[in-house]
């Protein structure tokens, strides 16, 4: 019973994900962008590495954390809106489920988008330059999904759908355009007072740029140089790895309470 | 499942004592109707039976036996809620084809509900292009899908035309018929009077009545309206007898038509009369009082006794 409802909700939630007229719109802007750039860098000749790739890596960073928190701002406080939450759940199924079952839902969503746009360019790429920009898709969507999870938090504790959208795409340009000029005003403004480390572990402790690194290195390999000027040197596999898991899991989670401790749901 | 009950129901919204021991029973084949001002703790109760709000007094019985809201209570319930919207971009059978998965049903009988509520040709349309009556009957639609032993409608004739009336008469004659038990909330009295077999009235989080209509009739205590349609000629001498013998409870109506209040005891004495001037009336007509007068009443009494 349980895995019946989980299934068709997820599904369910897919459908209407690839129909909503804004997650279109950013889709197909980021994959319209992405087959520029690749067309751009096959008409250039320049090596794949230097040029396609990263450019999509920054395209990515843009667009793809847009999609992830616009799919999930509405995931609740759009069902409250329309009067359809107490229905779901009332199935019989627990609130964590339904939770579940539409960040599953919404993540297919997410991979449909990004597929679409690198699979493009990578298709515009052609011959031996198409694998090595296809393994941007994982951790793109690794970094979609924790946008996901951030919308579907917002999602839960708005009480209203604008209200939701609003925080959604202040928290994108917080992380996606301000973050960085904060750094940068940081080091400006302290005359190169804080530390390199400092400011690497804040450059690392934002997934936008955390991805944004990750991506230059394996283009440009282990010697990079980041956006800000700062030699820094990426955390090991493992610690990357936990990061990613609990920047995507610890907003599920909060929401999972909100929804389980809230002791009306309607 | 042959019956259901909310026994001592309480639930607190901070300051608001939404539900005060509150108890409400659904038999098989029973039609309740919730009914009550905004306010009253209608969908509170209806919620509470959901799992949707947990109380912090009080608990559900099934056939007399506690039972918890989990899983397999709910999955014999379906629920209608207030005002339904679903999702702009999908259409209708889209919409019930994910309930219909949900809750194991197989995909024919969405064809069978949706010709049901009349919508078998909208079911291709997104249901942003549905009118309010037409969202409302892709709920009740959802509802139908499952073969759910209790059945729970939130204000269920809110936007419906004549026609989607009709389909909900229908259905609910339907549910009574397979012996369903249906727990509904609305405002609408007047047009459900006939409909429910039970009313439980409710006020400031309490139960005010529980009764059929015709108990709550006799509970009220109201009057019935007889108006007589007076002959121009012969109908003065009637006219003067029944004032001298109602005073304040005659009212002059339109043209020649007078109206007199009365218990409905009293119906027979008033009709002897009546009949000791068989030239006076033209016409008569006996109206009985609308249950929303039947509910103001109760009301009233209700707030005078706290």
């Amino acid at each position: 019973m349980k895995g019946r409802i989980g299934l068709a909700l997820s599904w369910h939630e897919f459908v209407e994900r690839t129909r909503d007229r804004w997650v279109l719109v950013i889709s197909v802007l980021f994959a319209l962008l992405a087959v520029g750039t690749s067309l751009y860098g096959r008409g250039a000749e320049a090596d794949v590495q230097m040029l396609t790739g990263p450019s999509l890596v920054t395209l990515a960073t843009l667009f793809v954390p847009l999609t992830g928190a616009v799919l999930g701002h509405d995931a609740i406080v759009g069902e409250r809106e329309r009067n359809t939450l107490g229905l779901l759940l009332s199935l019989p199924a627990s609130r964590l489920e339904i939770l579940a079952a539409k960040f599953v839902g919404r993540l297919l969503a997410l991979a449909l988008a990004v597929g679409l746009g690198l699979g493009l360019a990578a298709l515009v790429a052609g011959g031996d330059e198409a694998p090595i920009l296809m393994q941007l898709f994982v951790p793109t969507l690794i970094l979609g999904a924790v946008f996901l999870s951030l919308g579907l938090f917002i999602s839960t504790f708005s009480r209203r759908q604008t209200t939701a959208a609003s925080l959604v795409v202040a928290l994108w340009f917080l992380l996606v355009f301000f973050y960085d000029l904060g750094l940068l005003g940081l080091l400006i403004f302290t005359d190169g007072a804080v530390s390199t480390e400092t400011i690497a572990r804040l450059v690392f402790s934002n997934p936008a740029g955390l991805y944004r690194l990750e991506m230059m290195e394996l283009f440009a390999g282990p010697e990079l140089v980041d956006d800000l000027g700062v030699a820094v040197e990426l955390p090991g596999t493992f610690v990357r790895a936990a990061m990613w898991t609990a920047w995507t899991a610890i907003p599920l989670a909060m929401s999972a309470l909100i929804m389980t401790c809230r002791r009306t749901q309607k | 499942m042959n019956s259901i009950e909310l026994r001592q129901i309480g639930v607190r919204f901070g300051g608001v004592q939404a539900l005060d021991d509150v108890t409400v029973a659904v038999e098989k084949a029973e039609v309740v109707l919730l009914a009550g001002p905004n306010g009253a703790g209608k969908s509170t109760l209806i919620h509470t039976l959901l799992g949707l709000v947990r109380p912090q007094k009080g608990e559900l019985f099934v056939d007399g036996q506690p039972h918890p809201v989990n899983n397999s209570f709910k999955d014999q319930v379906a629920y209608l809620p207030e005002a339904v919207a679903f999702a702009p971009s999908l259409t209708g059978r889209q919409v019930l084809r994910f309930f219909a998965r949900a809750r194991g049903v197989s995909s024919r009988r969405i064809e069978e509900v949706l010709e049901q509520v009349g919508l078998r040709n909208a079911g291709d349309r997104a249901v942003r292009g549905y009118s309010r009556g037409m969202r409302q009957r892709l709920g009740l639609a959802v509802t139908l899908l499952p073969e759910a032993s209790v059945v729970v409608l939130d204000e269920p004739t809110g936007g419906l035309d004549q026609e989607g009336l009709q389909v909900l008469w229908e259905v609910l004659e339907k549910w009574r018929d397979q012996g369903r038990m249906v727990l509904m909330s609305s405002h609408d009295l007047t047009l459900l009077e006939r409909r429910v077999d039970r009313i439980c009235l409710l006020c400031e989080g309490r139960v005010m009545a529980d009764d059929s209509p015709a108990g709550l009739r006799t509970r009220a205590n109201l009057p019935a309206r007889v108006t007589f349609g007076l002959s121009e000629t012969n109908g003065a001498s009637l006219r003067e007898l029944l004032k001298e013998h109602y005073g304040d409870d005659v009212y002059e109506g339109e043209g020649s038509k007078l109206h007199v209040d009365i218990a409905v005891d009293g119906l027979l004495e008033l009709l002897d009369l009546r009949g000791r001037h068989p030239e006076s009336v033209e016409s008569i007509r006996v109206e009985e009082p609308g249950l929303d007068l039947i509910y103001e009443r109760l009301l009233e009494t209700a707030k005078e006794a706290s």
